[in-house]
């Protein structure tokens, strides 16, 4: 599988999805002007990383924001990696976030509650 | 709405107006009425509180959040973007799809209370809506339409504008009213079927009674009305039709003009009806019972003919022409029309197969599921239907499916009676949310409807009320009916159809007005109405005048293509094989019934006579008789038994398909072809166990043509029956009164000859006996086993001529001689003539009759005893004849004793054993005394001047008077008929053929219930009207 490595900007976050080297991971600030087509190439590489998983996935969000639109894109993600739990392979979420944002980690436990799928709450 | 969604939707409102600057005082005041409306004061305090702490209301010192960094307060916290995400995905799994369409509604409004469309707001509205799967264009035009204010904004085809000026949209659609400030607007969101209204200006108007006020979006339910300052009245009917009006292709015009109906009784059915509807609607038919619903649909659908006034469909005359309207009309009765032992697919598909004959199989197939999915009943396709009582599927998905059955052909004019009687009040939303579905499609639905809810009262577009003796006081909108009949009644609150809280209406109301009856000075009701029936139409006259439809002329598409009459067979034996063979049941006790019987008859009848021998020996077996005639018994009580329900469980059935025209040959010939292979199963167990248990060998296949044969007889009676008595209780009431004269006339249990004197002869079988199928068949098989079993074979033709010559000898001639002897005497004597005619007639009858049978021994004097001509001289030639004759008989029987004698001297020298095996086995001496009649004490009678022979019937030749008569004396060697001579056993089960013939063309005819029919009182019957009284 190809991998993707998307560099984070002020308004778009870091993303790398790489199946290889087992590096997932989605970074920084996230509220792109058109949110669909942003992330839709991560959306349709997820589809064909559904296909074929790896045993053990971790996949590691670190951000420090996103808007409404993202969030649901961020929910189509997870979801992603929810299909792959249940289909019996290893699946770790690890939300980060920072110390001092209830914020942001409130938000990785409502994601939590969505979305059935192990997830670990970690802050930096 | 759930406590659970309740608090969801608090939660959401509350996280959508936080946003930006937080929330504002209208807002609150927003969710504050909102809240009033669906729930008691105190809870609404309670959500209030809810909605307060999730806005962050609560914390009274705020700023601490909102002084922290302005560029934060901007952007929504992630927080909240993934609650909101959760509380969506909540009501994804509770909410239907119409209701949140709802919600998402309910969201732009409060939004819109205050104007202030931030981007932070939109993004979550269009998150919200995206979660809830809702297409991006109908989000798009719900925005516009909650944020459009002018009708420039909002010109595209889901909106309808309702205004006073002329129409400056393009693409819009509109309706024109007088005196309105500013304008209605309705949204239609056509994905869900569901029209939202906004009111932009200030003057009073009223949605269902209730005020509007400006900028609220309400929703425009079904059966909804909006009350203009001045104009007439906007219905959802209306607003409906005009989204429709692209949609629908089929136009339909249906005009009624002056119809009355006369029951024959006199009694006066309908009187002067008159209405016009075209496509699209949905009508219902009211009135208290008796008041003639039922006649009115029989009539409005061409199933009876109005006694004057006229039907025109498209300008075609229903009743006249109504081959060009064939497949345009549908009608769902009010009875089940499915089969029980079916699934629901194959009862659909059975249907379709019926109506098209111009599709495959697989486009069928397609079809049936498409209806089945359009109707939610797919996931239930492979269910059997099972009766009413022991059910498999719903009443309302029972109701469905018999929808179903007219639905799929499409027909463009449907009409449904009482779809709702008996089901759950769900079930009845369900089944008329279908009904209106389809009128929503450009049917022109009729639905008699009796009490119905209020949200199906008021799903019509228009309803009629009809008055006992069929007058028609009332048609137009439902809701405007109530407030009609109020008015009439000087109710107070007459201009409010409905409840101000709830929206409810109440159509029993209605009823309570028109059916009033006056009170008498004791405070009684009388048995007078207020108000009659008559007056009742007066007023209707006076006030109320119908708009004119638009008239079509195109004729409408038919949608019936019935299949040629032999496809018919095969679809209809198809279908009744598939049903019978999935009833376990009904098969295994078919299937074993026969072979038990057989078991229990024979082998209780296997008799050893010789009580020191346990070797069973057939020839001595004195049961052989009654074993046969009990299995012509037991087969005539299989045939009948597994006939007689038949028609009269499809009698409904039967009915639907006549009006699709489809044939009755073809359904009886369909039933008649698999009863009869039934019957030819149990015949063939039957015969197979029986005779083998019997030892009655090297017969079987005449056992089952004559069992077969008489069990196919039983079929046709059972079908006769079946088709003509209207319960299965008098059907089984019949069987013994049909099967009892067949036992006694049988010709087993007593003898033709010692039968009462009214119906008994002594030289032919009784003419009522002749109609007995089981008399041929006992007679065939007795014939046949004594003629042809493989020991008698040798002897019969022998043993015949022997006991012929005997009989001549022995009875005949002596009795002849006595006759001569009296005769010569009296002419001796000199007597008169009238003293020997007796007498001399038997001579000359005798006479006349043995020289066709021995023309080689002459009697010159004939002609002389023709013209009565007789004297000594006559006497002495008839006493040398019979001389002649004696010695002709004398050599005849020795001849013949003296030739079987050799063939048994030759069999026993030749192989004794295989001669004894044969006699013991094949042939039987009880059946032998029987059928020889040995035990007769009369061997020879006088009747009507004949001697005719008593004893030996088996060895008597029948003497045929013409080339038609074919009745003999009972066990005849053969028969006779157009001057051939056939075997008894072929000849007597060809008959029973014939009488099965005839028993067909009765059924074609249905003679047997017309002759009921013809019997039964014409007062008893009137009105039609079936069904019992409904308390009202």
């Amino acid at each position: 599988m190809e991998v993707i490595k998307i560099l984070g900007t002020e308004d778009t976050p870091g993303i790398v999805m790489d199946a290889q080297n087992e590096i997932f991971e989605i970074s920084g600030r996230s509220l792109p002007e058109d949110v669909t087509s942003f992330y839709e190439p991560v959306l349709t590489w997820l589809n064909g990383y559904v296909e074929g998983p790896n045993p053990k996935t971790i996949v590691n969000f670190k951000l420090t924001y996103f808007n409404t639109a993202s969030s649901k894109v961020l929910l189509d993600i997870l979801m992603k990696f929810e299909e792959i739990h249940n289909a019996g392979k290893e699946v770790l979420i690890r939300w980060y976030s920072p110390d001092d944002d209830e914020d942001m980690q409130e938000a990785g436990e409502e994601y939590a509650d969505i979305v059935d799928v192990p997830f670990e709450q970690l802050s930096y | 709405m759930s406590e659970e969604i309740l608090k969801a939707l608090m939660q959401l409102f509350a996280l959508l107006v936080k946003q930006d600057a937080g929330v504002d005082s209208t807002e609150v005041e927003y969710i504050r009425n909102f809240l009033n409306q669906q729930l008691t004061d105190e809870s609404a305090r309670e959500y209030l509180l809810l909605f307060e702490q999730h806005a962050g209301l609560d914390k009274k010192s705020s700023q601490d959040s909102v002084g922290d960094n302005s560029d934060r307060v901007k952007l929504t916290s992630v927080k909240d973007s993934v609650r909101i995400l959760g509380i969506c995905k909540k009501i994804n799994k509770t909410l239907t799809q119409r209701q949140k369409v709802v919600v998402l509604v309910r969201l732009f409004e409060i939004v819109n209370a205050t104007g202030k469309f931030s981007d932070q707001r939109m993004a979550i509205l269009n998150t919200v809506a995206e979660v809830f799967n809702l297409e991006k264009e109908e989000f798009e035009s719900i925005s516009l339409f909650v944020t459009g204010e002018g009708s420039l904004d909002l010109d595209f085809p889901e909106i309808l504008v309702i205004r006073q000026s002329v129409q400056t949209s393009t693409k819009a659609k509109y309706i024109h009213t007088e005196a309105l400030d500013r304008e209605l607007v309705i949204l239609q969101v056509k994905s869900v079927d569901l029209y939202f209204l906004k009111y932009t200006g200030s003057e009073d108007i009223f949605l269902n009674g209730l005020p509007l006020y400006a900028r609220r979006i309400y929703l425009f339910a079904s059966g909804s009305t909006i009350k203009l300052p001045k104009g007439k009245p906007v219905y959802y009917s209306d607003v409906v039709s005009h989204f429709l009006a692209d949609s629908t292709s089929v136009k339909v015009s249906y005009q009624v003009a002056d119809l009355n109906f006369h029951f024959r009784s006199g009694t006066i059915g309908l009187r002067n009806i008159s209405f016009s509807e075209n496509q699209g609607r949905l009508v219902g038919i009211m009135g208290a019972s008796g008041s003639g619903k039922t006649t009115l649909l029989n009539v409005l659908s061409g199933t009876e003919t109005p006694t004057s006034g006229n039907i025109l469909i498209n300008g075609i005359n229903l009743h006249l022409v109504k081959d060009q309207l064939e497949g345009v009309i549908g009608v769902i009765p009010q009875d089940d029309l499915l089969i029980e032992e079916l699934t629901v697919f194959e009862n659909l598909y059975y249907n379709a197969r019926l109506c098209f004959r111009d599709k495959t199989d697989s486009e069928i197939r397609d079809l049936v599921d498409k209806t089945l999915t359009s109707l939610g009943l797919i996931e239930r396709k492979d269910l059997k239907v099972g009766s009413p009582l022991n059910k498999m599927i719903s009443g309302g998905q029972r109701k469905r499916l018999n929808i179903a059955l007219e639905l799929i052909r499409e027909p463009s004019i449907l009409f449904v009676d009482e779809p709702t009687s008996g089901l759950s009040s769900r079930d009845s939303e369900n089944v008329m949310d279908l009904l209106r579905e389809l009128a929503l499609k450009g049917k022109l639905v009729f639905v008699v409807i009796h009490q119905p809810s209020s949200d199906i009262f008021k799903m019509f577009d228009n309803m009629m009320i009809l008055d006992v003796g069929g007058f028609m006081i009332f048609y137009g909108n439902p809701v405007e009916a109530v407030m009609y009949f109020k008015r009439l009644d000087q109710q107070i609150n007459s201009e409010l159809g409905e409840c101000p809280t709830c929206g409810n209406v109440n159509p029993e109301l209605i009823f309570n007005i028109i059916e009033a009856r006056v009170v008498d000075e004791f405070g009684k009701y009388t048995p007078s109405r207020k108000v009659a029936p008559a007056r009742w139409e007066q007023f209707f006259r006076e006030n109320i005048s119908l708009a004119p439809v638009q008239k079509e002329t195109t004729s409408p598409p038919g949608s019936l293509r019935i299949p040629s009459w032999i496809s018919q067979i095969k679809i209809y034996t198809l279908r009744d094989f598939v049903s019978k063979i999935s009833n376990t049941q009904y098969i295994v006790l078919n299937l074993l019934e026969a072979p038990l019987l057989a078991f229990i008859l024979a082998y209780l009848i296997r008799y050893i006579a010789d009580p020191n021998s346990s070797i069973y020996i057939f020839r001595e077996n004195e049961n052989i008789p009654v074993y046969i005639f009990m299995s012509l018994i037991v087969a005539l009580f299989l045939g009948l038994t597994v006939s007689a329900e038949e028609i009269f469980r499809d009698r409904k059935i039967l009915k639907r398909e006549a009006f699709l025209n489809l044939s009755r040959s073809g359904y009886l010939v369909s039933k008649i072809m698999i009863l009869f292979t039934i019957s030819a199963i149990q015949a063939l167990l039957f015969v197979a166990v029986g005779n083998a248990i019997i030892g009655l060998k090297g017969m079987n296949l005449y056992y089952w043509l004559a069992l077969f044969s008489l069990a196919s007889f039983a079929n046709l009676l059972g079908l006769n029956v079946s088709s003509a008595f209207n319960s299965a209780v008098t059907i089984y009431i019949l069987i013994p009164l049909l099967l009892i004269p067949q036992m006694i006339l049988g010709g087993a249990m007593f003898s033709f000859e010692k039968l009462n004197r009214s119906i008994g002869s002594v030289d032919k079988v009784p003419l009522v006996a002749e109609i007995m199928a089981t008399k041929w068949a006992y007679e065939a098989l007795m014939v046949k086993q004594f003629k042809d079993n493989a020991f008698q074979r040798y002897f019969f033709d022998i043993e015949k001529r022997e006991n012929s010559a005997d009989f001549k000898k022995v009875y005949l001639l002596p009795e002849l001689r006595n006759r001569l002897d009296e005769c010569t005497n009296a002419i001796m004597e000199g007597l008169s003539w009238e003293d020997y005619t007796a007498a001399f007639l038997v001579l000359r009858n005798e006479v006349f009759k043995e020289q066709k049978v021995t023309p080689q021994i002459v009697f010159s004097q004939t002609e002389g005893l023709r013209n009565g001509e007789f004297d000594i001289e006559v006497a002495g030639e008839l006493y040398e004849y019979f001389d002649l004759l004696d010695q002709h008989y004398t050599s005849e029987f020795e001849i013949s004793n003296r030739q079987r004698e050799n063939i048994v001297n030759f069999m026993l020298t030749e192989d004794p054993v295989k001669y004894r095996y044969l006699r013991d086995h094949f042939f039987n001496e009880s059946l032998s005394d029987i059928v020889k009649k040995v035990f007769e004490k009369n061997k020879v009678l006088e009747y009507r001047h004949e001697l005719v022979q008593q004893i030996n019937p088996i060895y008597r030749d029948p003497l045929p008077a013409g080339p038609l008569s074919f009745r003999t004396h009972f066990f005849a060697p053969e028969k006779h008929f157009l001057g051939r001579e056939f075997s008894t056993y072929g000849f007597n089960v060809f008959f029973i053929w014939i009488l099965t013939a005839l028993l067909y063309f009765t059924l074609y005819f249905d003679l047997l219930k017309k002759a009921i029919g013809f019997f039964d009182r014409p007062g008893l019957n009137m009105g039609g009207n079936k069904k019992p009284v409904n308390p009202v």
